[in-house]
C-alpha cells in the first residue's frame, strides 16, 4: 500500500429488515462513525470524517463501501471538504464502492471548499450489479479566501466512472481550474458560484419517476439553472447552477424525496448535522 | 496534397447529409434565453463550443480514434465510442451525436471500402457500440491516409461550420456575418487542434457545466427549430 494519509473500509449486508456493518477498518486520519438509524427503515447512515479537519499538500485518502445483497444504506461527510493550500502535490480522494444486486446507496457529501491555490483530486469508481440503485451527489462552491474573493483556488477535479455488470455506464468529469482561465462566464459557472451534481443510477430510476421530477422542476420557479436528463444506461442526471451551497441542497432534498418516495415507499431523510 | 483535398472536401462539405443541419447542441437555449442575440455573442459561444467541446470531447477522441487505427487497435477505438457517448449527459445531444454518426458511417460506406467503418457499422448494428460523427470522421479520414493534422483541423472545422450556419439561420444572422464568423474561428480552430494534440487522454470529457445545462434544458423548449 502506497502512503495513505487515511484509509477506510466499510462492508454492510442485510440481515433481516436491518442492514449492519460486517467490516469496518479505519485507518490514518480517516474514520467512519458508527451506524445511526435515524428512522425506523432499517437503513443505516455513516459519517465519515477527515480527523486533520481538512486535506493539506500530498494528503492522499481512500475508502472503499461495499454493500452486500439488498443491503440498503446512506453515507454522507460529517463535514464540508476543505483543501488548504496544495503547492506542492494535489490532494488526491479515491473511493471505490462495490454494490451487490437489490443494494441501495445515497451517498450525498457535503461541499468542497477549496481555500486559495489548493489543488484537488477526486475519483470515485463504482461496480454496480443489475437491480442496485445509487443515489450520488456533490457540491462544488467556490471557496474560500482571506479576503472574499471566490475562485481562489488553482484546479478541482472530480472524476465519476459508474459500471453497471463491468459495462461502462455513466463517465463524469468535472475539472474546474481557475489557474488557467477564468471560469464564471458563458458556457462554463455562466454568472453563478456553485455546482452541484446528482445520479440516480440503477433500472429502478425508471422513466416514470424521470418524468415526475423533470415536470416538477420545468414547473417550479427557483433562484437556480437545472438541468436533467436521462443517462446512456438507466437513469438519470441532476446538475444545478447555483449562487449557494443551500440552493442546491434544496434542489436535492426535492429530488431525494421522490426517488425515495417512489423507489423504496420510504420518507426522505435529513441527514440531522445542523 | 492534391490526393487529400477532393476527399476531404467533399467530406467538410456543408450539403453532406450527416443531420448536422437539425442539431444545435444547446445553442438553440441560448437564443431562446437571449443570451446569443446578435453576431458578437454568437462569436463568443462558438469560441467556448471549440474550447471546450472540442477541445476536450470530440476533438480529443478524434485524435485518439486516429492514433489507435493507425497502431490497428480497433478495441481501443470501441471503447471511446462508449466513453464519448456515456459521458454526454444531454439525452438529446447524445442521441443526436449516435444519429449522426450512423448517418456518417453509412455513408461512408457507400463512398469508401473501410474495414473498420464497416465493423463499426456491424457493432452499431448488433448494438455493441452507439456510433459517433468524430469516430467516423477519424476512421474515414485514416482510411484516406490523410495526415492526422489535417484530418483533425477539417473535422474540428466541418463541426463549427455547420453549428455556425445553424446560428445564421436561428438567430438569424446575414449569410455574410455568418461568413465572417466562419472565417473569424480560423484562430480559435488551429489553436484548438494545437491543445489536442498536447492533451492526454486522462483529460478526455471535461464538462462545460453552462453548455452542458443547455442541451439538457433544451428538451423542454416549447418552439424547437433544431432537435437538440
Amino acid at each position: 500500500m502506497d502512503n495513505w494519509t487515511g484509509v477506510l473500509r466499510l462492508a454492510v449486508q442485510r440481515k433481516q429488515e436491518r442492514t449492519i456493518p460486517s467490516e469496518v477498518y479505519n485507518q490514518g486520519a480517516y474514520k467512519i462513525t458508527p451506524p445511526v438509524y435515524l428512522d425506523d427503515s432499517g437503513q443505516p447512515c455513516f459519517y465519515m470524517m477527515n480527523l486533520g479537519g481538512g486535506y493539506v499538500d500530498g494528503d492522499k485518502y481512500k475508502a472503499e463501501i461495499v454493500l452486500g445483497e439488498h443491503a440498503h444504506m446512506l453515507l454522507t461527510t460529517q463535514s464540508s471538504t476543505k483543501i488548504y493550500k496544495t503547492l506542492k502535490v494535489p490532494v488526491t480522494q479515491q473511493t471505490d464502492i462495490q454494490m451487490a444486486s437489490g443494494s441501495y446507496l445515497e451517498f450525498v457529501s457535503d461541499p468542497i471548499i477549496a481555500y486559495r491555490h489548493a489543488r484537488y483530486l477526486q475519483e470515485t469508481v463504482v461496480h454496480m450489479a443489475q437491480g442496485s440503485t445509487l443515489v450520488y451527489g456533490e457540491i462544488i462552491t467556490p471557496g474560500w479566501s482571506p479576503d472574499g474573493q471566490l475562485f481562489q483556488y488553482s484546479r478541482l477535479q472530480l472524476k465519476t466512472i459508474i459500471y453497471m455488470e463491468d459495462e461502462l455506464v455513466v463517465f463524469d468529469h468535472l475539472r474546474l481550474c481557475p489557474e488557467e482561465r477564468p471560469i464564471d462566464g458563458l458556457g462554463l459557472l455562466e454568472g453563478y458560484t456553485h455546482l452541484g451534481s446528482l445520479l440516480v443510477v440503477g433500472e429502478l430510476a425508471t422513466p416514470d419517476i424521470f418524468e415526475t421530477l423533470s415536470a416538477a422542476f420545468g414547473s417550479a420557479v427557483s433562484p437556480c439553472r437545472i438541468g436533467l436528463s436521462a443517462l446512456a444506461g438507466s437513469g438519470f442526471s441532476l446538475r444545478v447552477l447555483a449562487a449557494s451551497t443551500m440552493q442546491i441542497e434544496t434542489v436535492f432534498e426535492q429530488c431525494r424525496l421522490m426517488v425515495r418516495e417512489q423507489l423504496l415507499g420510504k420518507k426522505p431523510i435529513s441527514f440531522r448535522k445542523y | 496534397m492534391d490526393d487529400d483535398l477532393l476527399p476531404l472536401l467533399q467530406l467538410c462539405d456543408s450539403n453532406l447529409p450527416n443531420g448536422a443541419f437539425s442539431h444545435s447542441f444547446g445553442l438553440e437555449t441560448y437564443i431562446q434565453e437571449e443570451k446569443v442575440i446578435d453576431k458578437s455573442t454568437f462569436a463568443e459561444w462558438i469560441r467556448v463550443y471549440i474550447e471546450e467541446q472540442l477541445v476536450y470531447t470530440d476533438g480529443l477522441v478524434f485524435r485518439l480514434v486516429y492514433d489507435a487505427l493507425a497502431r490497428e487497435q480497433w478495441d481501443e477505438v470501441w471503447t471511446w465510442d462508449r466513453m464519448i457517448t456515456v459521458q454526454n449527459f444531454s439525452q438529446e445531444a447524445r442521441e443526436g451525436n449516435v444519429r449522426m454518426g450512423q448517418r456518417l458511417v453509412q455513408l461512408g460506406l457507400e463512398l469508401y471500402d473501410s474495414p473498420a467503418l464497416a465493423a463499426y457499422q456491424d457493432r452499431v448494428k448488433a448494438q455493441r457500440s452507439f456510433g459517433h460523427p468524430a469516430i467516423a470522421f477519424a476512421i474515414i479520414t485514416q482510411h484516406l491516409h490523410i495526415p492526422l493534422p489535417i484530418a483533425l483541423l477539417s473535422f474540428l472545422y466541418s463541426s463549427t461550420a455547420s453549428l455556425i450556419q445553424n446560428g445564421v439561420r436561428g438567430i438569424p444572422l446575414g449569410q455574410t456575418d455568418g461568413q465572417r464568423l466562419i472565417q473569424e474561428a480560423q484562430i480559435p480552430l488551429r489553436q484548438a487542434a494545437k491543445r489536442i494534440e498536447e492533451l492526454d487522454k486522462n483529460q478526455f470529457g471535461i464538462t462545460s457545466p453552462g453548455l452542458e445545462l443547455s442541451q439538457m434544458r433544451h428538451e423542454r423548449l416549447h418552439i424547437r427549430l433544431f432537435m437538440s
